[in-house]
């Protein structure tokens, strides 16, 4: 394999303009510092420390799963029960750690839990490419499996006693940072070393771009998208350590509707979901500019009504993320689909 | 029912094994539905008599006919190889003008047609989106989820919104005979979108756009309209969805029809319609909806356990396909 398709698509005729809204990453960043400047002219407050870091700490986990899904997303394939699976886990990693059921130390918690994550992911990733199962229904399927299961584990319990060295990952800071924005940082700097720099992010791009080509360059797309669902799990299990423990209750509710954040924020970071075009940074710019949403409505003090709106406004960031796409598409590229 | 017809008698008699093996008798998906179908209730049946009893399956149905109905463009959409995750979003959006209409002092059939309209419009932007601006119908239906959710939201501000009159509710509780008014609807769209499918030049294309989307549209299929109308149907229905709902429930709130999409997914995609396109019948998904429905109320009656029902439901779709997929020749995908 010598060289695969590059990060963005090369330079097109329409001109620097057009080049550079192609470019989603430029275009999410700009739309993130306005809605700052804006919301701060409106309310001073606004430009507080706590605020960013409580928006970051809020977007940390989207952003650590984000990074798999953008994998999974990139091979063509989609995960969409990330959400269920953080609910699985939290509730696995409380009964394993809370004295009132297993009381594990926390690291074999903990250890159990990313395995749980990952053996999941692994399975998601095996139906996928061996079983020859859409990735769409696999994970649906897995979605309100995994709902269930999180259900019969807590049988309408709620877990309120979890250790203190467990509560450390989601509360504790190190140098005033939380821990979750740290692994956070880890998690996104490494895929974007994975994605860039190694042969294996360089063969992502490639199945995603043509799984048949990718077969003849003597690439294994059944392997390297069993890498990415594996991942992704994994992922899961890691977002799930640093933000459960930030609640002091766990309950069968976590994670519901986490698949549909994680997703939207992808897709907005312009990665393509027929696979092989997107980035890491366009994914974690996705997840800022919607976790910024519910922390702006506040701040520009619409009253208590506003927030109400979020999910309407996440929702027509897509659909001008898709016009934006629409718009500044070469013609000749389009009729592909 | 109409189309368990076999399709070519002659044909299975003239080489029947090589035939059933290539895939030439068309119904093995529905004929293994209805026996799982059948010893479901056999066994619920044997274990419980009360269960099958007619009158108590009808008491036990309330639930199903929204979710039946809405199944019905989701066939269509999938066939064509698209799909549409906004159909909860869409009933949630359709249910709550229903109530603030009716709160702001409207004529109760006027705030209905209101609804229906909201539902189409709806349906009808997934249709622009997807026909026109030629998004991938996951992301656009992903994006007005949210949206037409959030406008849900929005506008009636998390209320509940209730108090509709009685000659209302009867829509969504009331029945006929003792057939329940939404059954009844049901059933009649069933049967046109079957036959739809079965036997008009619209719905054989439907199909063809499934298998090959560019060779439909340069034959001369104007496939950007079908997708149009499929996903206003879609938003259509998802409106009627909501006006049965809210009647029965006689209250109308911004969460009405979480999570629905995937239940009616489900339903489809365990009928044998391939979610790649192409494939599938209104029969299969029909079957689909009652396995999922009575496996439900099953597990429900005789266990009282709801979450074990989800893991069934979801282990049950993977299955279907993994052995769906394991029967396919590789070289159709």
């Amino acid at each position: 394999m010598t060289s695969v398709a590059p990060l963005t698509s090369p330079a097109a005729a329409g001109g620097f303009w057009r080049e550079l809204a192609r470019q989603r990453e430029w275009s999410i960043a700009a739309l993130i510092a306005l809605t700052v400047v804006v919301v701060a002219s409106v309310n001073r407050d606004f430009l507080a420390l706590d605020v960013f870091r409580n928006i970051f700490v809020a977007a940390a986990p989207a952003a650590i799963v984000g990074c798999g899904l953008t994998f999974v997303i990139l091979t063509g394939e989609i995960d969409i029960s990330v959400g269920s699976l953080m609910g699985v886990c939290a509730v696995a990693m409380g009964q394993l750690a809370s004295p009132s059921y297993a009381n594990l130390p926390v690291p074999a918690a903990i250890g159990l839990t990313l395995l749980l994550a990952t053996g999941v992911g692994f399975i998601n990733g095996l139906l996928v490419t061996f079983g020859r199962v859409p990735s769409i229904i696999v994970t649906l399927g897995m979605l309100t499996a995994l709902r269930g299961a999180t259900e019969l584990l807590m049988a309408g319990k709620w877990i309120t006693d979890l250790p203190a060295g467990l509560r450390f990952f989601g509360t504790g800071r190190l140098l005033s940072v939380p821990i979750s924005i740290w692994v956070a940082v880890v998690v996104v700097i490494a895929s974007m070393i994975l994605a860039r720099n190694t042969p294996l992010g360089r063969r992502i791009y490639a199945v995603g771009s043509s799984p048949s080509a990718a077969r003849l360059a003597g690439l294994s797309p059944n392997r390297i998208k069993l890498f990415a669902f594996t991942l992704t799990g994994f992922l899961v299990g890691v977002a799930t350590i640093v933000s459960v423990p930030q609640l002091s209750t766990i309950e069968s509710g976590i994670g519901a509707g986490f698949e549909l954040v994680v997703v939207t924020a992808v897709v907005v970071g312009g990665t393509s979901i027929s696979g092989g075009k997107g980035t890491i940074i366009g994914t974690v710019l996705g997840v800022v500019l919607l976790g910024m949403v519910r922390t702006v409505l506040v701040f520009l003090k619409l009253g208590q009504e506003a927030t109400y709106w979020e999910r309407a406004i996440q929702g027509g960031f897509i659909l001008i993320a898709v016009l934006v796409d629409h718009v500044t598409r070469r013609r000749g590229a389009e009729e592909s689909s | 029912m109409m189309q368990t017809t076999p399709a070519a008698p002659a044909g299975l008699a003239v080489t029947p094994r090589s035939r059933f093996f290539e895939g030439g008798f068309p119904y093995w998906h529905e004929v293994v539905l209805a026996i799982l179908l059948i010893g479901l209730m056999v066994v619920a049946g044997v274990m419980d008599p009360r269960f099958v009893q007619p009158r108590r399956q009808l008491l036990l149905s309330t639930h199903v006919w929204e979710l039946a109905l809405l199944a019905l463009p989701m066939t269509y959409i999938i066939v064509t190889g698209g799909i549409d995750l906004s159909v909860g979003a869409m009933i949630a959006l359709s249910g709550v003008v229903l109530g603030l209409t009716y709160e702001a002092g409207m004529n109760i059939w006027l705030c209905c047609a209101l609804a229906l309209a909201t539902g189409t419009a709806a349906g009808a932007l997934n249709g622009v989106f997807v026909s026109l601006v030629r998004v991938h119908p996951l992301i656009v239906t992903l994006a007005t989820l949210s949206a037409y959710r959030g406008i849900a939201e929005g506008i009636s501000s998390g209320r509940p919104l209730s108090g509709f009159p009685d000659d209302f509710s009867w829509l969504g509780r009331g029945d006929v005979g003792g057939v329940p008014i939404a059954a009844i609807i049901f059933a009649g769209a069933a049967i046109v979108a079957g036959v739809v499918m079965w036997k008009t030049p619209f719905g054989r294309s439907l199909y063809a756009m499934g298998y090959n989307e560019t060779a439909t549209r340069f034959s001369g299929i104007k496939t950007r309209k079908i997708k149009f109308i499929l996903y206003t149907m879609s938003g259509l229905s998802a409106a009627v969805a909501a006006i049965l709902l809210v009647g029965r429930r006689n209250t109308a709130k911004a969460d009405i029809g979480a999570q629905m999409e995937l239940d009616v997914i489900t339903a489809v995609v365990l009928g044998g319609t391939s979610i790649f396109g192409g494939r599938g019948r209104i029969l299969g998904t029909v079957l689909g909806v009652l396995l999922i429905h009575e496996t439900r109320k099953f597990v429900e009656w005789r266990f009282h356990n709801d979450p074990l029902i989800s893991v069934v439901v979801g282990a049950l779709l993977i299955v279907a396909v993994l052995l769906n997929s394991a029967f396919t020749p590789r070289g159709r995908e």
